[in-house]
């Protein structure tokens, strides 16, 4: 199977989620945002160009199931996936609990972004009174079922390319 | 760890994700109907997936609430109990014991008015994190619903509806702060704009009643009708301050009569027949 139609399967598969099963597990009315963190791991595992446009058809399909305008995750989701790959590649070695904490952090700027920008488009998605109770939540249950997302999304983007490439200068 | 490949182009391609998803969003604001009809067409293709996941989830969830929510039902349950017990033993004397019991009368489908009206069962929250004080429920134009469509209970006004699919659709609640709606103080006969404040419950009203008008703790409002796209004379709630002291603008907080704590079912008022010419 392609890389394409891994991630055209993964795609789909994670919107059937996002609305039938995931739309069911809330707390304090926050729910997983299974294609935003499809977005930063595409981000995370294929690099900025090819994580930039898996986030951009995976913010296509969540505007597509939500009341939302289309676009308004669209928007969000490729910069999500650029800046996470360019922190990737930055960091000097990963850990677990570095890297959970890292998408947490991520997951919390996304929901917190696509919020303020709803807001510019006339949205109002949060009471202001549990704006950031209800971000954080949605933020910790997203990051809570990375572990399997994390495996299907790197089945996906990576395809059939080697995990790793290193390149040696001559003579290093 | 992705390695980064000669091939990359993040900038352009960036750019071009970012020129494309504003050109879609400036698109669908500027009413491109094909937009719509793309995002209706994506929800209305997994429609029987979701119908087929809410029906498999029905018992897990009832188990679910059955275990952790007991205990908040047996107490509601008893509340419920002793104030049906002290309202049998009152007369219906005032205008605010009559609305309660349109309140809890909801329950059992005693309508307060004869409206044409569309029974819908609650299906729950809509996907995502964009679903504060919106329900959705389980029919849509195939069941004659339109946009903008008044849903009510029993005891009174809910919302509107929002966003209708085949077979679905969305309720902005009446607490949603995008909702508005006219309304009539039922004794001083003033009109006002009420809206959703994002609170529970909460309705205000912040134009339309004069500085001066006679606002009294407890009046019962009802939709103004007229220009508005709900009818007129379903209720909406009753004041709990009516703001009289104020100097320049006047701010009247309304508790909404419908309560949506248990609520299961629904109805979305049909328009009546207007008039020729009238639209």
């Amino acid at each position: 199977m392609s890389s394409r139609l891994r991630v055209v399967a993964v795609l789909l598969t994670a919107l059937i989620a996002q609305a039938t099963l995931l739309t069911e597990i809330r707390i304090q009315g926050a729910t997983v945002e299974l294609m935003m963190i499809i977005a930063i791991l595409a981000g995370f595992h294929g690099g900025p160009e090819r994580g930039a446009l898996v986030a951009f058809f995976a913010g296509l399909l969540q505007d597509s199931l939500l009341s939302v305008p289309l676009g308004l995750h669209a928007l969000v989701f490729p910069p999500l996936a650029v800046a996470v790959s360019s922190l990737e590649q930055r960091m000097v070695r990963s850990a677990p609990v570095a890297d959970a904490v890292a998408l947490l952090l991520a997951a919390v700027a996304g929901i917190f972004t696509v919020a303020a920008v709803g807001l510019l488009f006339g949205l109002s998605p949060y009471d202001p009174g549990t704006f950031l109770a209800r971000i954080i939540t949605a933020a910790v249950m997203t990051t809570a079922i990375a572990a399997p997302v994390n495996r299907a999304v790197r089945w996906a983007v990576l395809g059939g390319l080697p995990p790793d490439i290193k390149l040696r200068a001559v003579g290093s | 760890m992705a390695a980064k490949r000669p091939a990359d182009r993040p900038r352009p391609t960036l750019l071009i994700l970012l020129v494309a998803a504003l050109t879609l969003l400036t698109l669908q604001f500027r009413g491109l109907q094909p937009l719509d009809a793309f995002q209706q067409g994506v929800r209305d293709i997994i429609e029987p997936v979701r119908s087929l996941s809410d029906r498999l989830t029905d018992p897990v969830q009832t188990a679910w609430n059955g275990v952790f929510g007991f205990e908040a039902l047996r107490m509601e349950n008893e509340r419920l109990e002793v104030e049906l017990a002290r309202m049998r033993g009152n007369a219906l004397t005032s205008e605010a014991d009559t609305e309660l019991l349109n309140r809890l009368l909801s329950e059992v489908d005693i309508a307060y008015s004869d409206f044409d009206a569309v029974v819908v069962r609650i299906l729950g929250q809509p996907p995502g994190n964009f679903s504060a004080h919106m329900i959705e429920v389980d029919k849509g134009t195939d069941d004659g619903l339109e946009e903008g469509m008044a849903v009510v209970t029993g005891a009174g006004l809910v919302g509107r509806l929002e966003q209708v699919d085949r077979s679905r659709s969305l309720v902005q609640l009446a607490t949603h702060p995008d909702f508005r709606v006219g309304v009539r103080l039922v004794t001083s006969q003033d009109e006002g704009l009420a809206k959703g404040t994002g609170t529970e419950g909460i309705l205000r009203i912040e134009s339309g009643v004069r500085l001066d008008a006679q606002v009294d703790n407890d009046e019962v409002l009802v939709t103004s009708g007229g220009r508005s796209v709900f009818p007129s004379d379903i209720p909406v709630g009753r004041v709990i301050d009516p703001d009289s002291d104020a100097d320049y603008r006047r701010s009247i907080i309304i508790e909404l009569a419908a309560d949506l704590e248990n609520l299961s079912f629904l109805k979305v008022v049909l328009p009546t027949q207007k008039p020729e010419g009238e639209r």
